[in-house]
């Protein structure tokens, strides 16, 4: 049986099992007494983000792993991200803002990149250790670079 | 020692990591390399705004041009992972195709390029010229020098492909390249924003000396 059929019985909309709570309710809050567990999802959305990474598995056909569809999101969504960039550097208004824009533009296209197109989502922890651990010395030295050139100066 | 003996994507995994040596390899390779790359991009930081003769930034850098090949490198990127999803699924026609677009998207970049640093020389501006050449110039072609590196693997490995030689058993021979393509896509898109996005509008600093044009 696949993925699918499994998890939905192959008859519920994405769009309904993105939006509803438990199936049945748009939006619904949980009803809950002081004396009743916390349930699962308490709050508006209904667990919006648990739902909207089965959505990821089933454009990734149920293997839990990036399929073609996936992989062209991710590239549509870095090109927007490239021409809001673009666009930002543009508008003259926008420019004081222009520096930590950039940044965390940069920061989210690395990050997909990184997780998605190399997979390291999807594969062994051992890499994404070794990958984060490089990358964290890195940006250390490349703070205390600028630091102590911004302090001492590089002999200009 | 015990190990136990797996196969992942073609490769016989028989160490004490329980994972494959060569990604294991590449991956620690490219952590070396995202230092190496934070070094360069450091000292661009850190004399950005210190050249105190021209061309400056705000002379030279052109940003349209760099966008359209930003967004090529981008695009290569997603047809490496195409290309390693068709070879892992062995339908070789599709694999073979997206793999010659990364090559052709790859030299595309190349071409932009060396378009780009034609156009900065004419200008004057070269890397002894003054700090921002130098480290701009260092930079960027080391990253070119990445980028021609990955196009030379991947025209090996479509030679390998269309002599039968790289299938769906040896698909991680592909995926291994492939991480090697990502992560110059990935600095590069430090690079767009770093060197030309936010520095673009740089001019003359205190103390420097206007530009008044090229030879």
């Amino acid at each position: 049986m696949d993925w699918w059929a499994l998890n939905y019985g192959g008859n519920m909309s994405l769009l309904k099992d993105l939006f509803f709570y438990q199936g049945n309710k748009w939006w619904k809050i949980p009803e809950t007494t002081e004396l009743s567990e916390n349930p699962k999802n308490e709050h508006p959305f209904g667990g919006f983000l648990e739902k909207a990474k089965n959505i990821l598995l089933i454009l990734s056909s149920g293997k839990g792993h990036a399929g073609p569809v996936y992989y062209w999101i991710i590239a549509a969504i870095l090109g927007i991200i490239t021409l809001i960039e673009v666009w930002w550097f543009t508008v003259p208004e926008l420019r004081y803002m222009l520096a930590p824009a950039m940044l965390i533009f940069s920061i989210i296209k690395f990050a997909l990149v990184v997780a998605f197109f190399m997979h390291l989502r999807f594969d062994h922890k051992m890499f994404s250790t070794i990958f984060i651990t490089c990358m964290v010395v890195g940006i250390l030295f490349f703070s205390v670079f600028l630091l102590l050139s911004a302090f001492h100066g590089l002999g200009t | 020692m015990s190990t136990n003996v797996t196969i992942q994507h073609g490769e016989e995994i028989n160490n004490s990591t329980g994972v494959s040596a060569k990604k294991l390899l590449m991956w620690t390779f490219l952590g070396s390399d995202v230092m190496f790359f934070g070094t360069f991009i450091a000292t661009f930081m850190a004399y950005r705004n210190k050249s105190l003769v021209g061309p400056y930034p705000e002379d030279t850098l052109n940003i349209p041009i760099t966008s359209v090949s930003t967004f090529v490198l981008l695009m290569s990127s997603l047809g490496i992972v195409l290309a390693l999803h068709y070879l892992k699924e062995a339908r070789m026609g599709l694999a073979k195709f997206w793999l010659l677009m990364v090559i052709i998207m790859g030299i595309g970049f190349i071409g932009f390029q060396i378009y780009e640093f034609s156009h900065f020389a004419n200008m004057g501006m070269t890397p002894q010229v003054n700090l921002f050449g130098s480290t701009f110039f260092t930079l960027t072609s080391l990253h070119g020098a990445h980028v021609s590196l990955g196009i030379l693997w991947l025209i090996f490995l479509l030679i390998n492909e269309y002599r039968g030689n790289l299938n769906s058993e040896n698909a991680i021979d592909l995926e291994i390249a492939g991480l090697y393509w990502h992560f110059v896509d990935i600095v590069w898109i430090v690079i767009f924003a770093l060197l030309y996005l936010i520095t673009a509008n740089d001019g003359v600093p205190p103390g420097g000396i206007p530009w008044i044009g090229g030879h």
